[in-house]
């Protein structure tokens, strides 16, 4: 059995100005002790899928439509209050996006990071001053600044605060949404190691929420690929690397600065993410993937099985599609500055012909 | 923390002085002089002119307000009432207690009522106990004090002849004055209580407390109420302020021997020596108030505590500073 299983969620915001289909149907399963990677652009969904495995989602304006989460064998959206507390922080625990606004202000650091052991059964005060002092050190923060304020901290600070706060009750999942996103690139590393070290010493599975396929590639066995509320490719990284199905997959690879080619221009994909209160009738993608035709507009495709659990939401999955996409004039960019055809995804891994691909 | 009080205290002597003046200034150029009064219906211009040499009201303005300065820091004097011939400062000091008694009372029970309300509104955003809640806090607002004051000494005291009508006698004399001066600072309490914790709750941490676990109770109250206090706090600071100067409508209508009263009545008299003294004991607790709020904010608040840390530091720095200057 899985840790956690997402049996076909969907999610929508109920708003003055209309219905915004945030979560359209996904489904994904974590395993014990696993790393699972979330990808997807701003808006995608991602975020929301997160809070509904908390069940933290503001009710109105979500409304959970249809699905399961599936936590140890129980359904997480039909838990009562009560069970639901005690699974929160203890048994799923999660780090939010922004370490400024995520700490509470008038609160000290040693305090918020004993609530999480100590509103739990069987615990007593002692036990999570103990877990506190042992989970700063491991955090890397001196005791003696437990009694400070969140003020008082670095932005880096904060989010390693936020990462012992969410481990101090040794959680079997940790959510973890753009953990980095909010900090300075220099301690971006640092904070990442810090999770996957403390997170493999514990055993804990986890989902890394990111736009950053670069962490994804570092941290994570398997991931998923979200566009507009679904699940277009999952897959383990290798297979999402290697042998990249979905097009929008390969226009985010192709949105990448590389530093061992040279490129005068990025190939962004074109247009925005469809309004989610208007989606497109068939594929989500189809209006901006170059490879769109009648089908794809007009029907939804499958998620079409691949093979050894990669899976990939589009009619045009077959091996052999073409990797680039034209830009506005409809040039092939790629071919015009003579980049090699070989799969833009080999080089996170270390397999493409670049220079450090050996 | 103790050099940031201190230079609030400090900050407090402009302030008075600027009341002292103006309230000095509009009574100077009042058109009934207190002598026309004080003369009599048949007085003759020698008899007003006497008067006023006798209440030192014949000198330039800038003596007159110099001299109350003086008095008023040398002797610690306030003067005497033109009409009662009695220390302006002891008769204030008589009528203080009633009017201290019924607004710290009715500010303690605006405040505990207001805040209770407006949590009851927040928590529970759009359900019944919103509505009830809205609805009495628009009502307590919307209700003019005197009209207040008169409805309730009618339905209390003349139809259910539970309370007394008017005067101080015994503790029972106090309830309708206090519920009178409490309404409208309930009513504000509650808005601003309901608002200021409506926009905390929405916040990422409150998010991440209740994602660590945290129950529901410790949320509202630890977590939301302490960060929403601000706001409140200052409400309730500014409703004592407010209380002290609605006690004059109060204390008119229900007859109380307090300071309201002395400021009416001194008023009407032209005994404007008197309404200067209350205008400047008002004038005085409503300055002690903001203080006691500020330094409020600092238990509340740890990074307000670190500000006014800051604020005694630069002091200390500028001091010594000048007194490198000056060896």
């Amino acid at each position: 059995m899985s840790l956690l299983e997402i049996k076909n969620l969907e999610i929508r915001f109920n708003t003055d100005a209309g219905v915004v289909h945030a979560v359209n149907g996904i489904n994904l399963t974590i395993e014990e002790g696993e790393s699972f990677g979330l990808v997807g652009e701003t808006g995608a969904g991602k975020t929301t899928t997160a809070l509904a495995i908390l069940n933290l989602l503001q009710s109105p304006p979500a409304e959970i439509v249809s699905g399961e989460i599936i936590y140890k064998g129980q359904d997480i959206l039909k838990m009562s209050k009560n069970k639901l507390r005690e699974i929160r922080g203890e048994e799923i625990s999660m780090i939010f996006q922004d370490p400024m606004t995520s700490l509470n202000p008038v609160m000290t650091i040693g305090e918020q990071i004993m609530e999480a052991v100590k509103y739990h059964s069987g615990k007593s005060a002692a036990d999570a001053q103990l877990r506190m002092l042992e989970m700063l050190e491991k955090v890397r923060i001196p005791a003696e600044r437990s009694y400070d304020y969140p003020h008082q901290f670095s932005g880096g600070m904060k989010q390693r605060v936020v990462i012992a706060e969410a481990l101090a009750a040794n959680p079997a999942l940790l959510l973890a949404d753009e953990p980095t996103t909010a900090l300075d690139v220099t301690i971006q590393a640092q904070v990442l190691d810090m999770i996957s070290s403390l997170q493999k010493e514990n055993k804990t599975a986890m989902l890394l929420i990111t736009h950053d396929l670069g962490v994804v590639a570092e941290t994570c066995k398997r991931a998923a690929i979200m566009y507009a509320g679904e699940i277009v490719e999952i897959g383990t990284v290798e297979q999402i690397f290697d042998s990249t199905a979905h097009p929008y997959t390969k226009g985010l690879f192709n949105s990448i600065p590389s530093l061992d080619k040279k490129t005068d221009r990025l190939m962004p994909i074109r247009g925005l993410m469809p309004d989610p209160m208007d989606l497109p009738k068939g594929c989500k993608f189809a209006p901006r993937c170059p490879y769109a035709d009648e089908s794809c507009i007009n029907e939804c495709p499958p998620l079409k099985d691949l093979g050894e659990g990669h899976y990939c939401k589009c009619h045009h999955a077959d091996k052999g599609a073409p990797l680039y996409f034209p830009d506005e004039k409809g040039n092939e960019l790629a071919y015009e500055h003579g980049l090699p055809v070989s799969n833009p995804g080999n080089d996170f891994l270390g397999k493409g012909d670049g220079p450090n691909g050996k | 923390m103790i050099k940031y009080v201190i230079k609030r205290i400090l900050m407090m002597i402009p302030v008075l002085i600027g009341v002292v003046i103006i309230v000095f200034t509009i009574n100077y150029f009042s058109e009934v002089s207190p002598a026309v009064i004080l003369a009599g219906a048949n007085a003759t211009a020698e008899d007003i002119a006497a008067k006023n040499a006798e209440l030192g009201l014949d000198r330039p303005y800038l003596v007159q307000i110099g001299s109350y300065f003086y008095n008023l820091i040398f002797h610690g004097s306030m003067g005497t009432s033109y009409i009662y011939k009695q220390p302006v400062i002891s008769m204030i000091a008589t009528r203080m207690p009633y009017t201290l008694t019924i607004g710290i009372i009715a500010a303690a029970f605006s405040a505990v009522v207001g805040i209770v309300l407006g949590i009851l509104g927040a928590v529970k955003q759009n359900s019944i106990f919103d509505y009830i809640s809205t609805t009495l806090s628009i009502i307590c607002a919307a209700l003019p004090p005197f009209l207040v004051c008169l409805g309730l000494m009618l339905v209390f005291s003349v139809h259910l002849k539970w309370l007394p009508i008017q005067g101080i006698n015994g503790w029972k004399s106090y309830i309708l004055p206090i519920i009178a001066t409490g309404l409208s600072p309930i009513a504000m309490t509650a808005r601003m209580t309901r608002s200021s914790i409506l926009e905390v709750i929405r916040q990422d941490y409150i998010r991440a407390a209740r994602a660590k676990g945290v129950p529901e109770g410790v949320v509202v109250w630890k977590h939301t109420l302490k960060n929403a206090l601000i706001p409140i706090l200052t409400v309730v600071g500014m409703n004592f302020g407010l209380s002290m100067t609605g006690s004059v409508i109060c204390e008119t209508i229900f007859n109380i021997p307090g300071l309201g009263l002395l400021m009416a009545s001194s008023i009407s008299q032209r005994d404007f020596i008197t309404t200067q003294g209350c205008v400047l004991v008002c004038a005085f607790i409503v300055c002690v108030m903001n203080l006691l709020t500020d330094l409020c904010y600092a238990l509340v608040d740890p990074r307000i505590k670190a500000q006014y840390k800051n604020t005694g530091k630069s002091i200390k720095k500028r001091s010594i500073q000048k007194g490198g200057a000056a060896a």
